[in-house]
């Protein structure tokens, strides 16, 4: 029965993505309208807090606001250090690490709205025949540390700068005033709310000018570029840092035809070309976002696997890798598009 | 085609800037959550002022030259119980005033914690009464209220505090009776929301428990409105939060974090039963119109901005044409 639904892994995780991005995005009317009622405050997924009807917030929020808000007080009754500042950072973290433990990166690739928003923009894409962009060797590892600078500049340091005195109080939650969920989910809601910039204060209006240029950019790119914002995203770093603490990883065993093979890199949506050449630790990369589309994608039984603990969850088999190619492409090209491509004309190209 | 690129960019990036300078005037008539379509806008504005509901004391509507006059001085005759300033970094404590009423204590409900302390009494001081929270670590919605009887009018008036730390929802608190008469917000704004002007919230009328039909609900702000509802049959009136904001107000009146304003407002019902007169005031804060002193135009301008950037990227090369055509 699961099986005649669910045919291959994709169209499993599709069917989680859709039902994640309707929770998510529109969850208030089943889970509650209040904050306490919320599936969490925490969530490893960019689930987010500015969207009215929304059924849960991310993990980002409550780290920038601690960081903002109670620094100061903690400042002012500096005996109060732990209290204020350190146990609810803690219950914060520890929330993020109890739905982190089980889950892992799957929260980046199966749950996360924007995620769910951007792959489907660039299946639309695929169908609509754009060309796919990828990155490659050389330039991917600059792109990785965006995401880390994210992380650290505007998740933790500037806030916390805020929280201090530092900086004014429109820098008191940066990534929030940047980030192109709080755009997207809002829009879906009918909201245009976050979509209009603050004139007032000129870096609130910067800020929002990024945001709205990122999301701009970001709707367009992902025709063409598969999870454009994801590769940037700082709850993939967050989520990074932790990932070695979760029982749910990606293994890949070391195989002689992998060095030639190279499909698993062409399937994967981070452009994680060390997936066809590493093994073991190393294969279950800071990019990863456990989508599961190297283990579909691989031809040779059992060599790459998503596992939780001891137990497999799914792993590569060759049957399963024929049946995924009559219809797909690892790069996510559709068979029926990719074959009625028309030569190029010479002219074009002037 | 590079050029018209450019040419169209620095077109969009201009338009964005500009619109957004021009438009530091405050939006009209955006009620936020509601459909952006400019019909909505149009009729909601229409709404405000031909149906009349929303007047100034003086019998005029509610316009910018009536608003503020009444900010520093006594803006209404209901009792009031108005937060503040606390201590900063106090996030289980607040002190509330007490106006138009002469309670002997302030009663606290919270929704969760110890037993005998989810209804306390904390009496009335002149210069400013202090509550705190059910204990130092629960917080979310507490309610608070004050009770005056005397010659046969029992008057109660009612707020909600936040306490900025965790607590349960306060759906079951909210419900739970307190007094007579009441009225009681279904539902209160969420933490980091806001009762915003030009949205509908809806409040239910009671009495000892029962929903009250037909019962006229008095409204009042700050800025000088005055205006009435009434519920409907499961007692729930639907109040319109009047457009009455305006944009000097609020940058003198501007946030702790430059975020939402906030503006009082009470809602007041009487009734006479048993031979008693019962009033009862629920007041709290609403808020400016989530997309005052904010440009959509901008927003957009910019997001159309990104949206150009990320376009050379579509364009697809003959080459790569002949590539995918091969590897399919």
């Amino acid at each position: 029965m699961f099986k005649a639904i669910f045919s291959t892994l994709g169209r499993f995780r599709l069917f989680i993505q859709i039902v994640m991005l309707l929770l998510t995005v529109y969850g208030s009317n089943v889970v509650g309208f209040y904050m306490a009622e919320k599936v969490s405050n925490a969530l490893p997924a960019l689930s987010c807090a500015y969207d009215q009807q929304n059924g849960g917030y991310c993990v980002l929020i409550p780290t920038q606001h601690v960081l903002h808000h109670r620094i100061g007080e903690a400042l002012v009754k500096a005996e109060q250090v732990t209290a204020q500042i350190v146990l609810p950072l803690v219950f914060t973290l520890i929330t993020f690490f109890t739905f982190f433990f089980v889950l892992g990166k799957v929260f980046c690739g199966w749950v996360c709205p924007l995620g769910t928003i951007q792959e489907l923009i660039n299946k639309l894409g695929r169908r609509l025949n754009f060309p796919l962009r990828r990155f490659e060797n050389g330039n991917v590892s600059r792109v990785r540390l965006v995401k880390w600078l994210m992380l650290i500049v505007l998740v933790l340091a500037l806030p916390l700068l805020t929280g201090m005195g530092v900086t004014p109080h429109s820098l008191g939650n940066p990534y929030c005033d940047i980030c192109p969920s709080r755009i997207a989910t809002t829009l879906l809601t009918g909201s245009t709310e976050q979509m209009a910039l603050r004139t007032g204060d000129g870096i609130t209006f910067a800020l929002g000018a990024i945001a709205n240029t990122l999301v701009g950019f970001m709707l367009v790119a992902a025709l063409a570029v598969r999870q454009p914002f994801c590769r940037i995203c700082p709850m993939l770093s967050f989520n990074a840092t932790f990932q070695r603490l979760s029982p749910m990883r990606l293994v890949k065993k070391q195989h002689d035809k992998c060095d030639k093979c190279g499909v698993c890199a062409k399937a994967c949506p981070m452009d994680i070309h060390e997936i066809a050449r590493e093994h073991g630790a190393k294969a279950y990369h800071e990019d990863c976002t456990l989508c599961g589309r190297c283990v579909e994608f691989c031809p040779d039984d059992g060599v790459i696997q998503m596992k939780w603990g001891p137990v497999t969850l799914f792993k590569s088999s060759r049957e399963y890798y024929k049946q995924r190619m009559k219809g797909e492409m690892p790069d996510g090209t559709l068979k029926a598009v990719a074959t009625s491509r028309k030569p190029a004309v010479e002219s074009e190209n002037a | 085609m590079q050029r018209s690129i450019n040419l169209i960019l620095s077109a969009t990036l201009t338009l964005a800037c500009a619109s957004a300078m021009a438009e530091g005037r405050p939006a009209e008539g955006r009620p936020a959550g509601a459909p952006a379509a400019a019909e909505a806008i149009h009729q909601h504005d229409h709404h405000d002022h031909a149906l009349g509901q929303i007047m100034a004391p003086d019998g005029k509507p509610a316009a910018a030259a009536v608003q503020g006059k009444w900010q520093g001085r006594e803006w209404t005759k209901y009792p009031l119980l108005t937060p503040m300033m606390g201590r900063v970094g106090d996030r289980a404590a607040a002190t509330l005033a007490v106006k138009n009423l002469q309670p002997a204590v302030l009663e606290v409900f919270a929704a969760e914690g110890p037993a005998d302390r989810l209804r306390r009494q904390f009496p009335v001081v002149p210069e400013g009464t202090p509550i705190e929270a059910v204990t130092p670590k629960i917080g979310n919605y507490h309610w608070v209220s004050a009770r005056e009887e005397a010659e046969g009018k029992v008057t109660v008036a009612s707020t909600a505090y936040f306490f900025g730390n965790p607590g349960v929802a306060p759906t079951k608190l909210l419900l739970q009776q307190k007094s007579e008469l009441e009225i009681i917000p279904q539902p209160l704004p969420r933490e980091h929301g806001a009762w915003r002007e030009s949205e509908k919230w809806r409040f239910m009328v009671r009495f000892n428990g029962q929903p009250l039909a037909n019962q006229t609900v008095k409204m009042e702000t700050e800025f000088g409105t005055r205006t009435a509802f009434v519920s409907d049959e499961k007692g729930m009136a639907t109040v319109l939060f009047p457009r009455d904001f305006k944009s000097a107000e609020q940058n003198e009146r501007g946030g702790r974090h430059g975020g939402p304003r906030k503006a009082k407002f009470v809602l007041a019902a009487e009734r006479d039963d048993g031979g008693k007169h019962y009033l009862t005031a629920f007041n709290y804060t609403y808020s400016p119109d989530s997309e005052r002193d904010k440009s959509l135009l901008a927003g957009v301008g910019f997001g159309v901005f990104g949206m150009l950037l990320a376009t050379p990227l579509l364009r697809r090369k003959k080459s790569e044409n002949n590539h995918s055509a091969k590897e399919a």
